[in-house]
């Protein structure tokens, strides 16, 4: 089943496990800022998991940008 | 009157590395400049064998006010590879533009990349008391010191480089999901002409910003 975006509707906002020059932050699309910043990978993505509600799509980048991973709680 | 056509001042000649590392910094690199409202123009953008590669490089880097040079590669990394000499060519080639034309291409602006802050100087010592931003092979970097030279050289009402690299990072989400629907595959995503992917950044930024 294709996987629903924030922005084309329908489907809840995905949050993304951004790489940054502290870190690793967890953004919720359509969030002003970043919830929380991460010293390791790791962490960021349980952080992601515990604050997704079911349905969700977390979206894990590499450090470019690109996609490492992207599973649905 | 000039007969530089309006394009001129929107353009942004991109002089870079084509190896597949560099493809996580020119992916961000070319996000941010359709991001900021301007357009990039790069060797890859047009593919022809019958002309010279000199006189594409000659017709972007004279249609361009704005140009980015990235001369992270200047280094060979293992024995026995050759260093690229085409990035300090065409720098060289882009400032005697604005140095020998007149007119409109006397405003000509231009950013110079590295990965380390003072190697250049030693590689190009002609340009060591150029000011360049380093990025340290990271995406991240890229989009902020592309973004912040624009604003440096007088660009306003800009959003802050964290929130481009976050759209960036939203951007690759989307472009993922919506190519796999369409039956991309991995390779094809990998292996996607310039032209076409900078299509998808432009319609992206279009609907999204």
């Amino acid at each position: 089943m294709a996987r629903r975006t924030s922005r084309s509707g329908g489907g809840s906002k995905r949050i993304h496990v951004i790489s940054r020059s502290s870190g690793w932050a967890i953004k919720r699309e359509g969030a002003s800022k970043a919830a929380k910043v991460y010293t390791k990978k790791d962490s960021a993505i349980k952080g992601a998991k515990r604050s997704a509600s079911k349905g969700q799509n977390i979206v894990v980048h590499k450090k470019d940008g690109s996609i490492q991973k992207w599973e649905e709680k | 009157m000039s007969n530089i056509p309006k394009s001129f001042h929107n353009n942004v000649f991109i002089n870079c590395p084509f190896d597949k590392k560099y493809m996580s910094l020119l992916n961000p690199l070319l996000f941010t400049i359709l991001y900021l409202g301007f357009k990039p123009r790069i060797a890859s953008e047009s593919f022809d064998s019958g002309e010279a590669r000199i006189n594409k490089i000659l017709k972007l880097i004279s249609s361009s006010k704005y140009s980015i040079h990235d001369l992270s590669r200047i280094k060979s990394l293992k024995k026995n590879e050759i260093y690229r000499l085409n990035m300090p060519f065409e720098l060289g080639v882009d400032i005697g533009c604005r140095l020998f034309k007149k007119g409109a291409h006397k405003k000509k602006k231009c950013l110079i990349l590295e990965a380390k802050q003072y190697r250049y100087q030693k590689a190009l010592s002609d340009m060591s008391n150029s000011d360049i931003k380093k990025h340290d092979n990271a995406a991240e970097k890229v989009v902020r010191q592309v973004r912040n030279w624009f604003v440096e050289i007088g660009l306003r009402r800009v959003e802050n480089p964290t929130k481009i690299w976050e759209r960036y990072n939203e951007f690759t989400a989307d472009f993922y999901e919506k190519r796999k629907a369409e039956g991309y595959r991995k390779r094809d995503l990998q292996t996607m002409p310039t032209p076409e992917l900078v299509n998808f950044m432009r319609e992206w930024v279009k609907k999204n910003k």
